[in-house]
Parts: C-alpha cells; sequence; structure tokens
C-alpha cells in the first residue's frame, strides 16, 4: 500500500494522464481531423488532352510531386521548379555520402555505404489513418513495413525522477494504472457513486478497475506482471518489480509527455515506414513523372496574368520565364513577400501569419545494436533531456549496426541545437544518450543533425498557425489568388505530416478542376 | 540574311531591357547571383529585397565596404554571439563559411542589386525623429549615407524594423560588446541617448523617409 498523502492536486494530476486519449480524440475532433480519415476522395480530374493546358509546379517536395504527378496523367503540360538541388523537400533520407545543407554548415553523411544503414532525417511515420499517403504507395507500388513506436521495454528517463535511472515503460504504465484503479476501487462505495451507481454496477466497476490496474482481490495494488519481470519466470517463479512510490510517479513528467503519445491517432501503434527508406515514395513518383523536373531553380517573380501565371526564375545563371494556364506553390509561406509579385494585400498578409516552425533531429550509426541486448526492439525512449527522444529501429534485428535517432527537437528546443556547430550538436547528444545507455558515447560511429530552421532554401519545418491567424486566413489562403494555389503541409491543419501535404495538394486539384470544368460549361453554353 | 536581322533585332531588345532595368530602376534588377552566394537571396529575398519573415534586413545596393564590414564584423563574433540575438545567431554560421574571396564577391554582388524601396511599417513622429537624428549624423551622415571612415553604416534603404531592432540590440548589450569593437562600443553607448520607446520609433521613422542612393 503505497498510497499516502494524496493530494487533489495530485488525484487530478493522475486522472488526467488517464484521461489523456479522451482529451486527444477531442482535440482531434475539435481540429477536423477526424471525419476526414475515411476514405481518401478519389481524384476525378478532367481530362484535357489536345487543348495546351500547362501547369507551373513551385517546389518538388511531396505536394508537388501530388500535383505533377495528377495533372500530368489528366493531360496538362506540367513543369516543376524546384529551388534547391534535391527532389523530395522535407522528404530526406540520408545514407553514406549525403549532404547535409544547412546554411553555413554544411555537412556530409558519413554512415557506412550499405542500404540498411540510413536515417529518415523528415518524416519519418505513417499511421494507418493517413490514408492518403497510403493510398500513393500502394499505386506507386512502394513497400511497407511496420514501425514499432510505443514500445513497453523502452525506457522513460528523467535526470530529477527515479534517482536520475532510466524506468521501462512497462513499469511506469502499470505502476500509474494500479494506482489510480485502486483509488477508484476504494471511492466507489464511499457514496461518492450512490446517486449515479447501482449497487451492481458498483460491483461491476470494481472488476473493471480491478482488471485495468491488476490489483489483488482486496482491491490494492501491490504490483503487476504487467510492469516486466525482474528476474525468473521460465524455470524459477517470477519476481515482480516492487510498485513505486505513487508520489514519485506524480511528480515525474512522462504523464504530461509520452504516456499517452501512442494514444494519439498520428502515433498510434501499429505505424507504418517506408522499406529502405521513406524518400521510397519520392523515387516512385520521380520514376512515375514524366514531366520535366527543374532542379536548381530559384523563383524570381511569380504573377498573375489575366489567364495565367508568369513566373520568372533563375537556372544555371541564366533568368528563365514560363507561363502556364495554372500554377501550384509548395515554396515555404515564409519566403513569399520576398518574391515580388502582385498578390492581394490580404494573400500576403495571411502567408505572413503563418509562423515558421523548426524541428531537429540527429541520427547516430551505432557500432552495434546494444539495445537489443536490453530487451528493446524498436519504440522511443523519452527523456527529460534536450534530446527529448531515443528512437530504436524496428528493423533488420540482429543485423551488425543499426541507426539512432539521438535527438529530436521542437520549436524552441530546436533553436538550442540550431545555435550548436554540427559537432557540438553530436557531443551534446551524446552526453545525454550516455545517460539512459552508460556506454552509448562509444558506439557512435557517425552521426548526422538536420537542423530545419537552417536547411537550405527550407528555413522551416512544422508551420504553426495561432488561432487568430486561422480564423482570419485559413479560408483565404486555401482559396487560390487568381490562378495561384498555395499548397503544402503549411495549408492544412496537419503541418510536418505528409498526409498534410497530400491532402493540402488533393485540395487545389479539385478547385482547379471544378474551376475547368465550370470554364467548360460556360463555353458549351455560349454556344 | 533573315538571321541577321533578328539577331540585331533581338540585340536591340535586349539593350532597350538593360535600359529598363538600369540603376535605379526599382524592381528590375535582372541580375544573377553568383552560384555559391545564392544563399544570401534565400533568407534576403530576391534580389536581397529583405524578408521580414525571417528577420533577414533588405541589403539591396548596400555600399560594398558596408558589406564587407558587418560580414567581418559577424566573422570577428562582433555580432550574432550573444544568446538573445537570434537572427544575428542564424546569420553568423554563414559568415563564418565564407572564404575571403567569397567575401569580396558578395560585398560587390549585394552592391550591385537593386529592390524598391523598403516599406513602411513603423509609425513615428518624423518631425522628432528629424531632431532627434541630428546626433546620428556625424557617423551616419546628413542623409543616412553612412560614413566610411568612421564605419558608420549607410541606413538609407534599411528595412525600418531592423533599424529598430538594431537599436534595441545595442541598448541591450546585444551588440557592442566585443572589446575590440570600437565602432559597436560607440554605436552602443549612442543607442542609450535614446532614452524612451518613442525616441526610437520616431528616428527609425524618420530614417525610413531617407532615400538610399546607390553607386
Amino acid at each position: 500500500m503505497r498510497i499516502n498523502n494524496l493530494s487533489r492536486r495530485n488525484f487530478l494530476n493522475l486522472v488526467g494522464a488517464a484521461g489523456g486519449p479522451t482529451a486527444i480524440y477531442q482535440t482531434s475532433l475539435a481540429m477536423g481531423v477526424m471525419p476526414e480519415t475515411g476514405k481518401p476522395a478519389r481524384l476525378d480530374l478532367k481530362r484535357v488532352d489536345g487543348q495546351k493546358k500547362s501547369v507551373l509546379v513551385l517546389g518538388a517536395g511531396i505536394s508537388g510531386l501530388t500535383v505533377a504527378y495528377e495533372l500530368e496523367r489528366a493531360g496538362y503540360k506540367v513543369t516543376v521548379l524546384e529551388a534547391s538541388k534535391r527532389i523530395g523537400g522535407r522528404n530526406l533520407t540520408l545514407r553514406h555520402g549525403d549532404e547535409i545543407d544547412e546554411l553555413g554548415q554544411k555537412q556530409v553523411c558519413e554512415f557506412d555505404d550499405d542500404p540498411k544503414i540510413y536515417f529518415n532525417a523528415g518524416p519519418a511515420r505513417i499511421p494507418g489513418h493517413h490514408r492518403r499517403v497510403l493510398q500513393y504507395c500502394k499505386t506507386l507500388k512502394v513497400p511497407l513495413q511496420i514501425k514499432t513506436n510505443f514500445s513497453r521495454p523502452a525506457y522513460t528517463h528523467d535526470t530529477d525522477h527515479f534517482g536520475g535511472e532510466p524506468v521501462r515503460v512497462s513499469k511506469y504504465v502499470a505502476d500509474a494504472r494500479g494506482f489510480l484503479s485502486e483509488l477508484l476501487y476504494k471511492a466507489v462505495d464511499k457514496n461518492t457513486f450512490d446517486e449515479r451507481l447501482s449497487g451492481e454496477e458498483i460491483e461491476k466497476l470494481r472488476e473493471f478497475v480491478k482488471n485495468y490496474g491488476d490489483l489483488k482481490a482486496d482491491g490494492t495494488y501491490q504490483g503487476t506482471i504487467r510492469g516486466g519481470i525482474k528476474s525468473g519466470g521460465m524455470v524459477k517463479p517470477a519476481e515482480l518489480y516492487e510498485p513505486m512510490e505513487l508520489q514519485a510517479l506524480l511528480d515525474s513528467n512522462f504523464w504530461r509527455s509520452g504516456l499517452a503519445s501512442s494514444e494519439n491517432p498520428d502515433w498510434g501503434d501499429p505505424l507504418m515506414e517506408i522499406t529502405g527508406g521513406m524518400d521510397g515514395i519520392v523515387k516512385a513518383f520521380v520514376s512515375a513523372i514524366n514531366s520535366n523536373i527543374v532542379t536548381n531553380a530559384q523563383v524570381q517573380s511569380i504573377r498573375n496574368t489575366t489567364d495565367g501565371v508568369k513566373v520568372e526564375y533563375h537556372h544555371r545563371g541564366k533568368r528563365e520565364q514560363l507561363e502556364a494556364d495554372w500554377c501550384f506553390n509548395s515554396i515555404p509561406s515564409h519566403f513569399i513577400p520576398a518574391i515580388p509579385n502582385n498578390f492581394a494585400d490580404d494573400y500576403i498578409a495571411g502567408l505572413s501569419a503563418i509562423d515558421r516552425g523548426n524541428f531537429f533531429k540527429i541520427g547516430f550509426q551505432m557500432k552495434s545494436r546494444f539495445w537489443e541486448e536490453e530487451g528493446i526492439y524498436g519504440g522511443i525512449t523519452n527523456t527529460s533531456q534536450r534530446i527529448n527522444q531515443i528512437w530504436y529501429p524496428s528493423t533488420d534485428i540482429h543485423s551488425e549496426k543499426g541507426v539512432v535517432l539521438g535527438a529530436y527537437a521542437f520549436y524552441a528546443q530546436s533553436e538550442f541545437f540550431e545555435k550548436m556547430t554540427p559537432a557540438e550538436r553530436l557531443t551534446f547528444a551524446a552526453d545525454c544518450g550516455e545517460r539512459v545507455h552508460p556506454g552509448y558515447k562509444s558506439q557512435i560511429e557517425a552521426g548526422v543533425s538536420v537542423p530545419w530552421g537552417r536547411m537550405n532554401h527550407m528555413m522551416g519545418c512544422g508551420v504553426r498557425w495561432s488561432d487568430e491567424a486561422r480564423a482570419k486566413y485559413w479560408d483565404r489562403l486555401r482559396q487560390p489568388e487568381g490562378r495561384h494555389y498555395m499548397i503544402g503541409d503549411q495549408i492544412s491543419y496537419h503541418s510536418s505530416w505528409q498526409e498534410g501535404a497530400f491532402a493540402s495538394a488533393e485540395f487545389a486539384l479539385m478547385d482547379m478542376d471544378q474551376r475547368e470544368r465550370a470554364a467548360d460549361a460556360a463555353t458549351e453554353a455560349a454556344r | 540574311m533573315r538571321v541577321g536581322v533578328l539577331k540585331s533585332l533581338m540585340k536591340m531588345m535586349m539593350f532597350t531591357m538593360l535600359l529598363a532595368s538600369g540603376h535605379g530602376a526599382a524592381g528590375k534588377d535582372k541580375s544573377i547571383p553568383p552560384e555559391d552566394l545564392v544563399y544570401c537571396t534565400v533568407c534576403h529575398g530576391v534580389n536581397l529585397m529583405g524578408n521580414a519573415l525571417l528577420k533577414a534586413p533588405r541589403l539591396s545596393g548596400m555600399a560594398s565596404w558596408n558589406v564587407k564590414y558587418q560580414l567581418q564584423s559577424f566573422r570577428n563574433r562582433w555580432r550574432g554571439v550573444h544568446e538573445y540575438d537570434l537572427a544575428g545567431l542564424e546569420m553568423m554560421p554563414m559568415a563564418m563559411s565564407l572564404t575571403e574571396k567569397q567575401v569580396d564577391d558578395a560585398a560587390a554582388f549585394v552592391a550591385s542589386t537593386r529592390s524598391p524601396a523598403p516599406p513602411k511599417t513603423i509609425k513615428g513622429n518624423v518631425v522628432q525623429g528629424k531632431m532627434l537624428y541630428q546626433g546620428c549624423m556625424a557617423c551616419h551622415g546628413s542623409e543616412g549615407q553612412g560614413n566610411e571612415a568612421l564605419r558608420g553604416s549607410p541606413l538609407a534603404g534599411l528595412n525600418d524594423w531592423y533599424v529598430k531592432q538594431q537599436i534595441e540590440n545595442y541598448q541591450n548589450d546585444l551588440r557592442g560588446i566585443s572589446a575590440d569593437d570600437i565602432y559597436g562600443a560607440q554605436m552602443r553607448a549612442a543607442s542609450k541617448v535614446l532614452t524612451d520607446q518613442q525616441d526610437i520609433l520616431d528616428v527609425v521613422s524618420y530614417i525610413a523617409t531617407l532615400k538610399q542612393v546607390t553607386q
């Protein structure tokens, strides 16, 4: 019996921890995420063969490639202009010899030249409800595999709690449930629920919480096999862990962050990843797209004309110009005001109201798969340190080496790493890892750091829309400006997810298609 | 024959276009940055017109000596070192990565760029500002044209929000703090003459009225 001096506030905290999923579900619902996650809209674009219709796509990331792929199939002449030398945008898988084009701090990936050794520096996870990503993977025959995201044998680690020692997620979760269940079991007959529950219901509720928290027959929580086996369990009887102190659990922070994360639809197991690296979808697009994708083509101006869009760009030391009937623009919103244009003031004001985000990742090539020796096969350890997370690969089990995500930081946390040199970042993250896995540092053979807020032609990732900006400009930016559409995850409720990019492209394509059809109908009527 | 006529016609057209995009023709700059300086345009925008969203100031037409001096200030770690100077910190590694030749190239490139005068975003009392500006003239010039001998940056043509930010950076000791940054230290002391926020708004909005003269 370890529940002593439990304050009301702490109880509420605990309830909050258990209430996470519901809260998250409701938040998702309010954000308009859930109803859209059913069947993807089937794009049924009107064919325009022989009509010499043309399209300019700015940016060869996921949304731009989607538009190019769909419209060339509908008979449009498509040209894609990409400012950087690389196709894929933030979909970036790093392998041996790849360049990391950070402003002023270029790095070269020094991983082994081995197809198993790669790091997804951008998107790395696909949940089952991201129907569009999955649909394109299916259509383009891009192989997928399961990616373990939430792993009970992984750790929660807090330098200020549990003596700074990593605690298995399984133990933490089991104890949190056990304590909560015991409290509820005891509260049931204290007249608390009299008005709501009948005697029979009270009994059922007690049975429920006994199972939920794995309580003893008398309704006390004394630890559970769900928290992991300390020793034995095969030819000797299993010895279980003692429950931790309730106060220690409440003082820790994991219930605030990682505990319920797997119950968010975006992070709910089983997740998927593309076999061989997330850029498999980019490669598949590139081989499926026949249109011209021009790299090293930096846009210099974008102007709506009476019946199209005119774009100037630099390419191979020359100034070029293209005109098309439509333009789909995935250039990061924070660059647009610094590209000459003739957009309306409120359109520019809207683009300026989106907050540029920044994410940061580190990948380490490890000499051996030491985490497997600790019974960890994939999933994430959460730590209170600035690296936030350590991810373990869930594929190529028992192969010689592996790539571990050594840091994943967001927004202000990301700035902390951005200020460092690449070498300093790796050293810092190695020290953090050492506190979770003694010997971690000595396992590192090579590392890469990717600060999206400093990457060439990106300077950001994971835009944020304030409620105010959303209320004022969301509809405006979703709608076209003349014959120009802004697209990309930036124009979605799912920024920094590929599904947001796909959904945005799909929405713009359907809007354009309606306008094409309406124009046809008008021409027909005029005849 | 026909080809020849076409060619000379095209030449004439090119010439006319060049005239149209000549010095001072705001927004008509068709110059192409050297490949290794495209980086500058990522944050500072097309023709270095400035991008407030990235806190990257307009640099178009900036005197080459000042471009060099500012880059050198970053390289000397006079600028872009304080933990609160986020925009400066963003710039710093870029300046550090340049070779001496690239610094020279950047100076020439920046000086050659043209873009429309920056939009006015700060409202202050221009008349008050003009009076306050008397104290800035010695180093920054009567028309904000700058003073190379005293390393007084040209101010005409800079974004008003950027001028304000830099005054505040000096006032808050984010800039001009290194022992060997003599001119920076002078400016830091000078910035403290502007005792209230309104003074800053006034002087900044006056500076925004000064017309940039490019070479």
